[in-house]
């Protein structure tokens, strides 16, 4: 069974279509690159999944439970990065691990490994300490991530998490979501393309609220018309003209 | 319930941690300060008037100032309610509005918890906030106890001292309520604080209204102004009626704020 089940998924602003009928899934320990230019209805979607907005119409399922009638069940196992993450300015990066941690229901003994565990995995343990509102852009993306892996959910939605990084932090969050594949379900939006051909397996294109490619990466670039030889920068391009 | 004692223990640390919290201790200390020394030199005014004409030869509305408890605490506490209507909207403003000018709301919403607990976690958090805030004025009792004498038994009836406290105390959760409730509509935390204090206002002063207007909409309206709900309670009278109203409009606000977090599910 896949673990993300979409089905003619459609989000209206009153007459604006921010997303039209969007049917995909993600096999459980797959990544899904999310791709299209900026408004193409990225965050919208992801929005959707988490259950922070309600759809318009369609059907979107996580490890089997709908979004909109089993709130609780989905939120319970997804870790979500929104575009801009979510941190309280004047808390220590630890005291907000610890409160992120205490929402997501994790039990009080286990709670001091997890927050030490996600920080030496984000590489944030030497600013535990600092107010979040004093760190660098980079360090704000990595605790926001941090807060994402807390619990280990099986399934991550990662808005952009490479947004603010320099191209060394870019490289070791790359490496750090490549090494969460198989054990979690991931969904990665992003509009850089290398970094979809170096972490995903699978790509989905969004282009005005729409999919205008789904297929795996070594696939698209012969499918779309496009020589085999196309980068997925050349077929990025070409789907998104329109 | 952890949830929800989770989300309080993070309003109260937050609040503590910022200069606000320490800006609005000051205020009200020193408001509250003014207008006891004001109260102060009153009674004192009145009682030497007094020792020169004896009590009988006064006129029958000064009799309060026979004792410090009636002469200044109990219309101290009077003075509070007020300075607390324009302290309290100030306090409750942040609670909903800030976590959605900051982005944290997708957080919460996001995160495996019930918007009941979410509203109820804030509102622990904002009674924390508001209790810390009037506990303060405590020292102005403290004060009179120590420093007061009264020709018989101790400078102030506690009981009564303390009823009338409870009163305050009753009030600032009945603000904070309310101001959480439109906290909860706004991302702006200054038009978050403007909606309070004019919801807030015209209630406190809907006894005058009542005035000019004919039964039986003018028991209605008494009935309904914080004002007059607040006048047994602050003077050390217990009413199981101003319990229950003031409960009400706590239970009731709380409710519309949770049904408005959980409205964001349709929206």
């Amino acid at each position: 069974m896949a673990m993300i089940e979409v089905q003619h998924l459609t989000k209206r602003y009153r007459d604006r279509v921010a997303i039209d009928d969007l049917t995909f899934s993600v096999e459980e320990g797959e990544i899904l690159g999310f791709l299209g230019p900026n408004g193409a209805g990225k965050s919208t979607t992801m929005k959707i999944l988490t259950g922070f907005l309600p759809p318009s119409e369609g059907v979107a399922r996580v490890g089997g439970f709908d979004v909109f009638t089993h709130p609780l069940e989905v939120k319970r196992r997804i870790g979500y990065l929104p575009e801009t993450p979510p941190l309280y300015p004047d808390m220590t990066v630890h005291g907000y691990l610890k409160f992120v941690a205490a929402l997501k229901r994790l039990p009080s003994r286990e709670l001091k490994a997890e927050v030490e565990r996600v920080a030496s995995l984000t590489g944030v343990t030497h600013v535990l300490g600092r107010l979040i509102q004093n760190l660098s852009k980079g360090y704000k993306q990595r605790v926001g991530i941090a807060q994402a892996l807390l619990g280990s959910p099986q399934v991550l939605i990662l808005d952009e998490p490479t947004e603010g990084l320099d191209p060394a932090q870019r490289a070791e969050v790359r490496a750090l979501i490549k090494g969460l594949a198989g054990k979690h379900t991931v969904i990665l939006s992003t509009h850089i393309l290398p970094e979809v051909t170096m972490t995903c397996e699978k790509v989905l294109i969004l282009n005005q609220g729409r999919i205008v490619a789904y297929d795996d990466l070594r696939k698209l670039a012969g499918s779309q018309g496009t020589s085999e030889s196309a980068s997925l920068e050349e077929v990025f391009i070409k789907l998104t003209a329109a | 319930m952890r949830i929800a004692l989770a989300i309080a223990r993070k309003e109260l640390s937050l609040f503590f941690t910022t200069p606000w919290a320490y800006g609005v201790f000051t205020a009200m200390v020193a408001l509250s300060s003014f207008f006891f020394v004001n109260l102060l030199a009153t009674f004192q005014q009145v009682q030497e008037q007094a020792r020169e004409v004896t009590w009988p030869m006064m006129p029958p509305d000064m009799s309060a100032y026979r004792n410090l408890t009636d002469g200044v605490m109990v219309q101290l506490w009077g003075m509070v309610i007020v300075v607390t209507l324009f302290v309290a909207p100030f306090l409750s403003m942040r609670l909903f509005a800030e976590e959605k000018r900051n982005k944290t709301f997708e957080l919460l919403m996001t995160a495996p918890v019930r918007p009941i607990e979410i509203v109820l976690g804030k509102y622990l958090g904002g009674l924390g906030i508001i209790s810390a805030t009037l506990g303060l004025t405590l020292v102005f009792p403290l004060v009179l106890s120590a420093f007061g004498h009264a020709d018989s038994g101790t400078a102030l009836e506690w009981s009564t001292v303390l009823l009338g406290y409870g009163g305050v105390l009753l009030w600032g959760a009945t603000c904070m309520a309310v101001g959480m409730f439109i906290s909860a509509l706004t991302e702006s935390q200054m038009l978050a604080a403007f909606l309070t204090f004019a919801v807030l206002l015209p209630w406190m002063m809907l006894s005058g209204v009542a005035q000019a207007t004919e039964e039986p909409l003018r028991s209605v309206l008494t009935y309904l102004s914080f004002d007059a709900q607040l006048q047994n309670l602050l003077k050390g009278i217990l009413d199981v009626q101003t319990l229950v109203f003031f409960a009400s409009v706590i239970v009731f606000s709380l409710l519309l704020t949770h049904r408005t977090v959980e409205a964001r599910r349709w929206a």
